[in-house]
């Protein structure tokens, strides 16, 4: 019987972690960020093979500061957050013209006058289409996934190389205004900003007009090389009124009449004559107004490119063949297609700037026609001069190169990619890819030693390979592989169907052992507590419910509390736990709402007002200016911190039966209090040190004389609940010291609240060690509970990173997760599972006294299979509706990371309830 | 004795009158002061409990157990009494379950366990007094013998299992105005009261006919 549960858990873990497994390489795209960035001198010292000596750039010097020479002096980039296609291109391409189309006249209007320099773009861009991956993903030219698998844990700033960077280390001056993720992204990059929050999605002008305000006075001055304006008001107006709305139509109005004035500026002043104006959004948005996901109507955003200098007629040769229509003006307007991914490395071309590092896009051959220095004989030797052929062999043979200092880029992030990475790329493919790259480059230098130009066919063959690079590397990092996460969702089905074939089996068994009847209403408490299973289960599958889950665990704690105060009435007279209890739970919501507000700060999903719905500020009002409010807040964790040791220390010397242990264990936990009391008073950093090697060596030494056979004396029952105590002690102090100063209180509420589970069990019931499935289902509820009450939460923002740093100072990687990890799941996963034995051997050992040791393993065995069943079937649940909600609007602010926490919190029980049994049984 | 007399017609009867009492107190509140439960929860609750409380104090203290020794003033008078008790212990629990204890919501929790008292305590005050046999007997429905019982305890039931599910929908982010507190919550009780006294002479018809083919 003893063997039973050991093999059981592992079974379960093992299953547990195939399931997890699998089902994570098909969910979480993973791609690692490379922090090496791209520099001027690369290109010669690596001796790429599009530029020997020889061949450098006739019109430009030794120093140049990029791979190729600029082909445009400025660029205006004006970026309209959540921007549509069809807010720009002529509504004569769509089926039936709605309101909100045509009303960026002044762009229609660039577009069908200026054909042969102008072009609007359909940018198609990648999920995840929100702001912020969207920024990275437009300035590092790669593709942000959910992990970026980077250096810094929580701060948003941009550690990949980028083309703002670029532009700094060659000294080019960029000048930024509008939402202020730029500067959270770039802190020290801008020459001038003028960030305006963000956040505020009611309101609708303060970013724009402020834009508005800036960008003329700058568009005057000639001390910019790039400027930035980003509007936030139609994606604001989409927001809160949709795309069909009126605000929106003036939205787009007034955005159109700040693009009139620019261009009128742009076509009278002299200095911006040889200046690209590029247009663009970053992502588009649903008639609804949401974007994240990647539905066309969320990906298909739009570019706008204008140049004031006309250009060689012979770019429409160049445009693709395309879609066009007839614009406002009766004239025809024609639109291309083309990848966002590939704007960071064209602009990096169109300014000569190095290309950042991990840019794996390609330089867009129509936005490079559109610059008039892509037409100069920048690449051609003197002895081409005389040749008067056609300004498009000169741009094929400019573009040619440009192509071949790409893919040598691309081709060298491959590389140092596969090499360093955690998660490479098949190498199927990845030969498939090398194998492009060669011929290409092979063709390259064939027609180079001939006389013969670069023509078509190179450029053909460079651009196949960066497309199927492109393709490859979208596939690994935007693309779910649903055939890994079904496989791993079914693993964990199986997994369930093992664990209730196991649990059905040792509960028939007790049902032999127990020869009283009591059936009936053990089966009904079964079924009671596997409805709030259910009932938790179905709730994720909203994410309303994902935001409020504490608030959920503890209104179904509050459910199963109220329920046990009616039996207990039905049975008897209320008991003192009965009232207990439900005042714990009162208290244990307001931890959690405290925490919810403390989230809705940094969470945009959260729409959580926390003055509405807790709202004491009549409470410090009445105690203002009294010092001993502060004091009391100062004084009361030393209180419940005494409070607790004198608890702990009279519960061991009571139950501990055996002496030395008793000593050992007391002493040291009296140590470990000692030293977190000094902790707090005098914030000396040797003092958390010592408290974590005392647990640590508690918890050795248990496991050794537990094999040693010290802790065997003693009946069944009293054994197992001294073993229970001593890991507890172990454990508690560190994780007390983690959580700071709530710790103590936390403790407490644990401590009390699981009495008084314990004390209410079992109401109907004579047999007072029998398993009850409604408080293994409380216990677990209280976890959750206690998580969220100890201000987590189910993001990565929502960790305690402070707790890390807990009596250390420097930085370092695995014991300060090891530090974080304690603190995450301290409280709601290690202390509940070691202390799950108090739930069999608590109640009134007399009438235990003569019970049959078999029988008590059997119920310890069902509470722990009961507890890493409803662990399971809730995760389950997670991973199922993560995988259904798989194209949701949140599913990387929301979805993924509870699959993450509920994943790691899975395996931890499981791995947790191995350790227990090892230990108990 | 008169509990004897009372049938499944006679439940239905009485139940409807408790429903007109609550349908009057909502039709005055949206005609008298053009307010209802969304846009003013508080006197709209207020109005509601004070056009119910006369009707269920009244026709439950005349349903009274022991006539003999407890006259109509004192079962009105126990009803009095257990409606602020009730209201407290309604409030109590709406609290534990997560209900939101800022100073504005005061005044609709305040009315809102008034008419909860008034679905659940009030009618069994009435009746039983405060006699702990039959409080416990119909919690635990161990022996429904009888009718008064299920027109007791069903519609008490069916209000507070109404409530607990018209909490579910306050959390989503549909930022309707009904999803404040307490109004799904009152939403969900007045119609948990309702389908639970629709149902209680259901079971009075099944529990007499049962009795019957017992007895024949």
């Amino acid at each position: 019987m003893r063997m039973r549960l050991k093999a059981a858990a592992a079974v379960v873990l093992c299953l547990h972690c195939l399931g997890v497994y699998l089902f994570t390489r098909g969910f979480l795209l993973t791609r690692t960020e490379l922090s090496a960035f791209s520099l001027p001198s690369d290109l010669l010292q690596a001796q790429a093979p599009c530029c020997s000596e020889s061949d450098l750039p006739s019109t430009t010097d030794q120093d140049l500061p990029g791979w190729t020479p600029p082909t445009v002096d400025r660029v205006l980039i004006l970026i309209v957050d959540a921007l549509r296609f069809d807010f720009v291109a002529p509504s004569s391409l769509f089926e039936t013209k709605q309101k909100w189309m045509d009303r960026l006249s002044s762009l229609q209007h660039l577009a069908s006058t200026h054909p042969s320099s102008s072009r609007i773009f359909k940018a198609i861009a990648d999920p995840p289409t929100t702001s912020l991956q969207r920024l990275k993903a437009l300035t590092t030219g790669g593709l942000p996934t959910f992990i970026d698998v980077g250096n810094s844990f929580a701060a948003p700033a941009i550690h990949e190389d980028n083309w703002i960077h670029q532009l700094l280390h060659t000294g080019r001056r960029v000048v930024m205004m509008g939402d202020d993720t730029w500067t959270q992204l770039f802190p020290h990059h801008f020459n001038h900003s003028y960030p305006y929050p963000s956040f505020n999605v009611k309101d609708l002008h303060t970013v724009d007009n402020g834009v508005a305000q800036h960008l003329m006075p700058w568009l005057h001055r000639q001390d910019w090389d790039v400027l930035i304006g980003h509007f936030l008001g139609v994606d604001h107006a989409g927001h809160i009124f949709g795309v069909d709305s009126q605000p929106m139509v003036q939205k787009l109005e007034q955005i159109n009449a700040i693009l009139q004035n620019v261009t009128d500026i742009m076509n009278s002043q002299k200095h911006l004559e040889n200046t690209m104006l590029i247009v663009m959004g970053d992502h588009a948005q649903t008639l609804n107004g949401d974007h994240g996901g990647g539905t066309s109507e969320e990906v298909e955003t739009c570019l706008f490119a204008w140049m004031p200098r006309s250009l060689p007629s012979s770019i429409s040769s160049i445009f693709h063949p395309s879609t066009c229509g007839l614009g406002l003006n009766g004239k025809n307007i024609c639109t291309s297609t083309m990848q966002q991914l590939d704007f960071a490395v064209s602009i990096s071309a169109l300014l000569g700037i190095p290309f950042p590092f991990g840019s794996i896009g390609r330089v867009n051959p129509e936005l490079y026609a559109l610059s008039p220095g892509s037409w100069d004989r920048q690449w051609l030797p003197a002895s081409f001069y005389e040749d008067p052929s056609s300004d498009l062999k000169t741009w094929k043979n400019n573009y040619a190169h440009v192509l071949c200092i790409n893919s040598w880029q691309v081709k060298r992030y491959i590389d140092c990619y596969s090499a360093t990475s955690v998660m490479g790329f098949p190498s199927d493919d990845l030969h498939y890819i090398t194998k492009l790259y060669n011929e290409a480059q092979s063709r390259w230098s064939d027609s180079k030693n001939s006389s013969c130009k670069p023509e078509n066919g190179t450029i053909d063959e460079f651009s196949d390979f960066l497309l199927s690079f492109a393709t490859l590397a979208r596939s690994a990092w935007t693309e779910f592989d649903l055939k890994l996460m079904g496989v791993g969702l079914g693993i964990f089905i199986i997994s369930i169907i093992f664990h209730l074939f196991v649990f059905e089996r040792v509960h028939s068994l007790s049902n032999v052992y127990d020869n009283k009847t009591q059936k009936s209403s053990n089966h009904l408490q079964i079924y009671v507590a596997f409805l709030l299973v259910a009932v938790r289960a179905v709730s994720f599958l909203s994410n309303s419910y994902i935001l409020a889950e504490g608030r959920v665990a503890n209104f179904l704690l509050a459910t199963t509390a109220i329920g046990s105060i009616r039996s207990s009435l039905v049975y008897g007279k209320i008991k003192k736990h009965d009232l207990v209890f439900l005042i714990l739970i009162i208290l244990i919501r307001f931890g959690i709402e405290k925490g919810m507000s403390k989230q809705a700060a940094t969470n945009s999903f959260l729409n959580y007002d926390s003055g509405s719905d807790f709202d004491l500020n009549w409470l410090p009002s009445l105690f203002e200016g009294h010092d001993f409010v502060t004091l009391l807040s100062e004084i009361s964790p030393m209180i419940i911190l005494f409070l607790l040791s004198f608890l702990s220390c009279k519960y061991i010397t009571c139950t501990v039966h055996s002496r030395y242990i008793k000593w050992v264990v007391t002493v040291g936990t009296m140590l470990s209090y000692l030293f977190i009391a000094t902790f707090w008073l005098s914030e000396r950093s040797f003092a958390p040190k010592m408290v974590y090697v005392i647990g640590l060596s508690l918890f050795v030494l248990n496991f050794v004389l537990r094999y040693l056979g010290i802790l065997e004396k003693g009946e069944t029952v009293q054994r197992l609940r001294s073993l229970a105590l001593v890991m507890v002690s172990a454990w508690s102090p560190t994780i007390l010291i983690l959580l700071g100063k709530q710790g103590p209180f936390a403790v407490l509420v644990c401590i009390f609240a699981g009495w008084s589970i314990i004390s209410s069990k079992n109401k109907g019931l004579l047999d007072d060690c029998k398993m009850d499935p409604i408080s293994v289902m409380q216990w677990s509820l209280l976890a959750i509970c206690l998580f969220y009450q100890t201000g987590h939460w189910c993001t990565f923002d929502g960790l305690r990173y402070g707790a890390a740093f807990i009596g250390f100072d420097e930085f370092k990687v695995v014991r300060q997760a090891i530090l974080l990890f304690v603190d995450t799941f301290g409280i709601s996963h290690i202390l509940p599972i070691f202390s799950l034995p108090f739930l069999v051997t608590i109640p009134n050992s007399s009438s235990s006294k003569g019970r049959d040791k078999t029988v008590i393993f059997l119920n310890l065995t069902q509470v722990y299979l009961l507890y890493g069943l409803i662990t399971a079937i809730t995760t389950t649940f997670t991973v199922l509706c993560v995988a259904i909600q798989r194209r949701h609007l949140m599913v990387w602010g929301l979805f993924a990371p509870k699959y993450v926490f509920d994943a790691i919190g899975l395996l931890l029980t499981d791995v947790l309830i191995c350790v227990s049994a090892l230990y108990y049984c | 004795m008169r509990k004897a007399e009372i049938g499944a017609t006679t439940a239905l009867a009485l139940h409807s009158l408790c429903a007109a009492g609550l349908a009057t107190g909502y039709w005055l509140s949206h005609s008298l002061y053009s307010s209802s439960l969304i846009t003013d929860p508080a006197p709209t609750l207020r109005i509601l409990t004070v056009c119910e409380a006369p009707v269920v104090i009244l026709l439950f203290s005349w349903l009274r157990r022991d006539h003999d020794r407890c006259s109509f003033i004192k079962a009105v008078a126990r009803g009095l009494i257990g409606l602020p008790i009730g209201a407290l212990i309604n409030a109590f629990g709406a609290i534990v379950l997560g209900a939101p204890v800022g100073l504005k919501f005061w005044p609709a929790t305040f009315y809102w366990s008034m008419l909860m008292s008034l679905f659940t305590f009030v009618p069994a005050a009435c009746v039983f007094g405060a006699s702990k046999l039959d409080w416990q007997q119909i919690l635990s429905y161990s022996k429904p013998s009888n009718i008064v019982d299920y027109m007791l305890s069903v519609p008490a039931h069916g209000a507070i299992i109404g409530a607990w599910l018209g909490a579910w929908p306050m959390p989503l982010d549909w930022e309707r105005p009904w999803q404040e507190w307490p109004i799904c919550v009152a939403y969900g009780a007045i119609a948990g009261h309702l389908i639970g006294m629709l149902f209680s002479p259901v079971l009075i018809f099944l529990h007499r006919r049962h009795i019957r083919t017992k007895t024949e």
